[in-house]
């Protein structure tokens, strides 16, 4: 894992507390592994928005399956920007 | 019965220290003050521990009222040896009041607004915020799945919410029903803003000393925080589980003075119709009365008219009825005042302690009663009564009575 995806696993983390740091892997699914529901999920943009400074609209979360894909997401935007 | 205050976490430290004349009262911590007229409060701190009661992934996303109702909740729903979620759910039901609900996670809300811009608005503003998911919290928490809603009559809220749950569980229509109050509004915009109407106490300089019913140097009331929670429960459905009966609620009284915002009525007609009813209802001879836990909130005319309140209703009788303000120790909780000074109401029945006004120093001629002043008293109670009245003019009065 680089930085930038130990930033994600550490966000993730601090609003699924129920769930081990360990068990979040790069491959885990948010939603169908970690458990997280819908509040989880606004908790965590609203995090992740503040933490990396962006926007992920609406249309582009129902893209994230993974604590990969979060990290990608983050990566591309930090390149086109 | 379950409560948090600035007094301590749980029945039994309240208990002692309201009965040993303690003062929760001191300089506010949550937030900076040093700009406001008023820089005191009775905030809670020592040994409120909420992880016991809330996991840790629900904490961050309760306000602070929440987490009142839910700690004060849990350790009622504990002592009174409930088995949760109930057999029964649909006659188990709820009622919080709460005077401003999360008033803090709005203040927090509008700063990110402004600079931040609506787009960072925090996901879970709005289920901090609004008073009903109090009492919606412990339902699910516990599962109880009947009536369910939250009471909003500023200071009278508490009362209010035990008063309607009586009503529910004498008429028949639920079997328990857990009644109380919550409130955290230690928080700049409440203090600028009761400060505004000059309602609160300006005696920084002396914060133990500055919550003082019914003394002539009383100069207003002291903001506090916390929770109260009481399992209601029919007779037959107590005796049926083999609980432990503290006492039995017997009378409720509600009125409005239809008369000023924040002023109370000045004859106090009002506040006595309320007693007079919730008396009515008990079908007791106010001669029974023998402790009144007095709304009591060391403003010049709340004092002074509950006073007069009480002398209407008791006559001669008044002057030997032990009264007491316990927010002479607690400050005044709000929404949660009436839900904890029902407890203390209680208390004094099964315990047999009145405790005392302190801070009662200075005689006022028109606050001649008995209000146990300074020391708490000895004394079998078998009648108690509590007075909540509220900005907005609502009055509510709740009658208590022990169980031999």
């Amino acid at each position: 894992m680089d930085e930038l995806e130990k930033r994600v696993v550490d966000l993730i983390a601090e609003v699924l507390v129920d769930v081990n740091k360990e068990n979040i892997q790069l491959d885990s699914k948010i939603v169908e592994d970690l458990g997280a529901e819908s509040l989880d999920i606004y908790d965590m943009i609203a995090l992740l928005e503040d933490e990396f400074g962006m926007e992920i609209t609406d249309e582009e979360v129902e893209k994230i399956q993974t604590v990969q894909d979060v990290a990608d997401f983050i990566r591309a935007h930090q390149q086109a920007s | 019965m379950g409560m948090v205050t600035c007094l301590g976490s749980g029945v039994k430290s309240n208990w002692e220290a309201v009965t040993s004349g303690y003062s929760g009262i001191a300089k506010i911590s949550l937030f900076d003050a040093s700009g406001f007229a008023t820089q005191i409060a009775g905030e809670v701190s020592d040994g409120f521990d909420p992880k016991g009661y809330i996991p840790l992934k629900e904490l961050r996303r309760l306000d602070r009222c929440q987490q009142f109702a839910l700690v004060a909740a849990g350790e009622c729903i504990e002592h009174a040896g409930l088995e949760c979620p109930p057999a029964n759910p649909y006659r188990h039901g709820i009622i919080v009041g709460s005077g401003i609900g999360g008033l803090a996670t709005i203040e927090r809300g509008v700063e990110v607004l402004q600079q931040k811009g609506p787009r960072r608005a925090p996901p879970l503003m709005i289920t901090m915020a609004v008073i009903n998911l109090c009492p919606g919290l412990i339902a699910i928490r516990y599962g109880f799945k009947g009536h369910n809603t939250g009471v909003v009559n500023a200071c009278a809220s508490g009362t209010s919410a035990i008063g309607e749950a009586f009503r529910l569980v004498s008429e028949g229509r639920l079997d328990v029903v857990l009644a109380g109050g919550t409130e955290a509004v230690v928080t700049p915009l409440s203090v600028a803003g009761f400060g505004a109407v000059r309602a609160l106490s300006t005696r920084n300089d002396d914060p133990s000393k500055a919550s003082r019913p019914f003394d002539a140097e009383r100069d207003g009331f002291v903001l506090a925080e916390g929770a109260g929670m009481l399992l209601l429960e029919s007779f037959d459905h107590a005796r049926s589980r083999g609980a432990r009966i503290h006492a039995e609620i017997v009378g409720y009284g509600a009125t409005d003075d239809a008369f000023h915002m924040v002023m109370p009525d000045s004859t106090g007609d009002g506040a006595y119709w309320a007693i007079r009813l919730a008396m009515e209802e008990a079908a007791i001879d106010p001669s029974v009365i023998g402790y009144i836990n007095a709304h009591g909130t060391s403003t010049d005319l709340n004092d002074k008219i509950e006073t007069l309140a009480i002398k209407r209703l008791l006559g001669k009788d008044a002057y030997r009825v032990p009264i007491s303000s316990t927010k002479s120790m607690t400050g005044h909780l709000i929404g949660a005042a009436g839900a904890v000074e029902a407890i203390y109401s209680v208390m004094t029945i099964k315990e047999g302690i009145i405790p005392p006004t302190i801070n009662l120093e200075n005689h006022d001629p028109e606050c001649d009663l008995d209000y146990t002043p300074n020391k708490a008293v000895q004394k079998k109670v078998e009648v108690a009564i509590s007075n909540s009245f509220a900005f907005g003019g609502q009055n509510a009065c709740l009658v208590f009575k022990g169980v031999s």
